[in-house]
């Protein structure tokens, strides 16, 4: 044997070392030099000597980050001498928004950068991005084409703070196939929990032995739908009117909408109507599209994938309502854009916004609707060519644009703003998780979660007060 | 390579031959001296200082918080981490390096095609933790995972590999038993190699054969191997995150989150960054990887048979 085990029994003391490096390198001095926070216009990219670099850093890989960087390079050919954005991919959304923060630490931050939804409230907080509606205000940009829930998310105190792009919502999507074969109307998918329970007696086949060859309907834990099902039946997320009105102190994922919801669930396992997933959503599409459950929930960007996969016809509806009755609002998911101030010269806040505002047209959101099934943020986008030859292709998609402008535009449907948005998404995953994994009722588990989190809430605000 | 010759010929010459020598020593020692320095001491400084403060929301600490996240620590939910992390760790060390003596040893006695069979049995430890861990969401995957199919047409009952809180736990146990199993296949196969001949035909000549050959002689021979794998496989369990990261993110509802998965959740997860409560975990961490190498140091090395 060449190795001696003492050598390796230091392992554990370069372990521990490891880590304190992984840590302390994400732990650096305070950084970021002095800038003002308001919008140049675009006379400061007036005689330029050399064109203004825009780092971008987001989180599309694979299709999604091929269609970002075809959009990059138009915009670069159509800007050459003047301003040159490179896209630079971070890693998924909590991945990049770590790199992010340790940026900021460094004072190294990127000149545009991509926050997913639940780090809005942090974004504000860290106070070094330039608020997107000082641009609309400064160029008395119009945004009445703007998709108005992304809108509604993103705007806080009655400012837009970023610019909505790669944005989706969930939907119910059933297997049209299975529906027929039980004698359901495709459709007219299921509205309600009720209704699909009722399709779900249905759509269920066992075998002679009695074993689920095929569910009803089966989906993952995932605390997105909690946020949707409470925007539907129009309850706060969030104390402080979803903390639009005032810094949240609590949340409210015990109320007993999501109770109802929780135990549903449960009931459709226990009686061998839905297949149980975890919190991995991957499994989730899996059980749809391998045609192991007939319905299933999840995002709007899913609708390419799941046409692609499944050998039968996929047909989508709205997400459904906990109770016939409910208002029926909806919550947008994804991303936003966020152009950094502090320590960033004029030339590049204004050179962001320039690249920014290429992206919002109406010709770009055509091609990146149509490349990644992500809404259109500017609804003239559907329009477009790209856009009008896939929506005659897979008129599912239209669903999703339906879904939103058929919702209310209120503080519900806004979805909740706080500083600790990830920490409680999980926190209700697990609730709902412990409901559906031990004999806790639901109620008792949804509240101790959403206790749970009190904590974490307290210290943020603390902290940034 | 030539060395730097001493500056000047003086005449207490020994004494200066031997200062020279010490300073060619540190001069040699210092590139790993600073790289020791700057990648382990320094971290580790830090880390202790970090595990003191609480943070600002962009991880910076600051203010001081004492023994504060320590005495946090003292709370059911810590204590089932450490459970966690003592089963996880329990679950993969003892039925991997006796699943590894297991298959060498029946491999001897496989006359033709043994290197073969030998290099089959080590080929998952070519496999990245990744890689392998992806390969086991699809067997386990709760709608139509390989396994559940597998036991479908056996006519057997579905197992919720990784949805049900008593079972997930396992199921990333044997991904991880057989990510580890080619490994000590390969360390207990040169092992058992190593074993001179003449000492199996002396005991063959005595009339051990089978189980008591490999009992009495063919184990004992191989404990330096096995008291090595033992205390590297320890050593990995406690450092282990892919599979657990990939397989269940923790879950459900925390039954696999091991010591190193909550540092990562504190530290990276859910835009926390909680580098404080982070960091006095990863200490405890440090203590128990201290703790455990020193205990099978004391206990079981003194069973070792160095040949």
């Amino acid at each position: 044997m060449g190795l001696s085990p003492r050598r390796h029994a230091t392992g554990a003391a370069a372990l521990a070392a490891s880590l304190g490096l992984l840590l302390s390198g994400c732990s650096g001095e305070e950084g970021g030099s002095g800038g003002d926070l308001s919008a140049p216009g675009p006379e400061v990219l007036e005689n330029l000597d050399a064109p203004v670099e825009v780092e971008f850093w987001h989180s599309m890989d694979a299709t999604n980050g091929q269609v970002l960087d075809g959009l990059i390079e138009d915009f670069n050919a159509q800007n050459e001498g003047r301003i040159e954005v490179t896209g630079s991919f971070q890693g998924d959304y909590d991945t990049a928004l770590a790199n992010h923060r340790a940026a900021i630490q460094q004072g190294e931050t990127a000149e545009l950068v991509m926050v997913f939804d639940l780090g809005t409230q942090f974004m504000i907080d860290t106070g070094q991005t330039v608020p997107a509606q000082e641009f609309l205000d400064a160029d008395g940009y119009d945004t009445s084409s703007i998709e108005g829930a992304l809108l509604n998310y993103f705007t806080v105190d009655g400012q837009l703070r970023s610019f909505p792009f790669n944005n989706s919502t969930p939907l119910m999507y059933v297997n049209r196939d299975a529906f027929e074969e039980a004698g359901l109307d495709p459709d007219a998918p299921p509205a309600t929990l009720a209704e699909i329970r009722e399709a779900a007696e249905r759509l269920t086949v066992r075998d002679d032995d009695g074993n689920v060859v095929r569910y009803g309907f089966g989906a993952s834990v995932y605390g997105w739908f909690i946020e949707q099902f409470m925007a539907r039946a129009g309850v706060p997320y969030c104390d402080g009117a979803n903390g639009r009105s005032a810094r949240a102190t609590e949340v409210l994922f015990d109320d007993p909408k999501v109770v109802e919801t929780v135990e549903w669930w449960k009931d459709m396992i226990e009686d061998g109507l839905a297949v149980q997933i975890g919190r991995n959503t991957a499994d989730g599409q899996a059980a749809f599209t391998s045609g192991r459950a007939a319905m299933t929930l999840e995002s709007t960007g899913s609708l390419g994938g799941f046409i692609e996969q499944s050998d039968f016809e996929v047909g989508a509806g709205y997400f459904p309502l906990v109770e016939e009755g409910d208002p029926g609002g909806s919550i947008i998911g994804g991303a936003s854009l966020w152009i950094n101030g502090e320590g960033h010269t004029e030339q590049e806040v204004r050179a962001s916004w320039e690249f920014v505002q290429f992206l919002l047209t109406p010709e770009s959101q055509s091609v990146w609707h149509a490349g990644t099934g992500y809404l259109a943020v500017n609804t003239e986008g559907y329009e477009g060519e790209e856009a009008r030859a896939r929506a005659e292709e897979f008129p599912q998609f239209a669903v999703a644009a339906d879904q939103l402008a058929d919702s209310r535009i209120d503080e519900n449907t806004a979805g909740c703003m706080m500083g600790v948005m990830s920490e409680a998404r999980a926190a209700a995953e697990e609730g709902w998780e412990t409901a559906l994994t031990s004999d806790t009722p639901a109620a008792e588990a949804m509240s101790a979660a959403a206790d749970g989190l009190d904590t974490s809430i307290e210290e943020y605000n603390a902290s940034v007060e | 390579m030539t060395a730097p010759a001493p500056p000047s010929p003086a005449p207490p010459r020994a004494r200066s031959e031997r200062f020279g020598e010490t300073a060619l020593a540190w001069g040699f020692l210092a590139p790993s001296l600073a790289v020791f320095a700057l990648f382990l001491v320094y971290p580790l400084g830090r880390t202790v200082y970090l595990s003191l403060h609480g943070n600002d929301i962009i991880g910076r600490p600051d203010r001081f918080v004492g023994l504060g996240h320590f005495a946090e620590m003292a709370s059911p939910e810590f204590g089932q981490v450490l459970l966690t992390t003592l089963l996880f760790t329990a679950g993969t060390v003892v039925p991997g390096v006796a699943g590894a003596l297991a298959v060498v040893l029946l491999l001897e006695g496989v006359i033709r095609g043994q290197r073969l069979l030998r290099g089959a049995f080590a080929l998952p430890f070519a496999f990245s933790v990744a890689s392998a861990s992806v390969v086991f969401t699809v067997f386990y995957s709760p709608g139509n995972g390989v396994l559940n199919g597998i036991l479908y047409r056996l006519g057997l009952d579905q197992v919720p590999w990784l949805t049900s809180q008593e079972m997930a736990l396992w199921s990333v146990c044997i991904t991880t038993v057989w990510m580890n199993l080619g490994y000590g296949v390969l360390v207990l196969a040169a092992g058992i190699g190593s074993i001179p001949r003449e000492v199996n035909e002396a005991a063959r000549i005595d009339g051990a054969t089978g189980v008591r050959l490999a009992r009495h002689v063919t184990v004992p021979l191989l404990g330096p191997q096995l008291f090595f794998l033992v205390v590297i496989s320890t050593i990995n369990a406690l450092q282990s995150f892919g599979q657990i990261h990939i397989l269940t993110r923790g879950g459900p509802v925390g039954s696999t989150t091991t010591l190193v998965y909550s540092i990562f959740e504190d530290a990276f997860a859910y835009s926390t960054s909680d580098f404080g409560r982070a960091s006095a975990q990863a200490l405890v961490l440090l203590l128990v990887v201290l703790v455990c190498t020193a205990v099978q140091f004391g206990v079981i090395e003194r069973k070792v048979h160095y040949a």
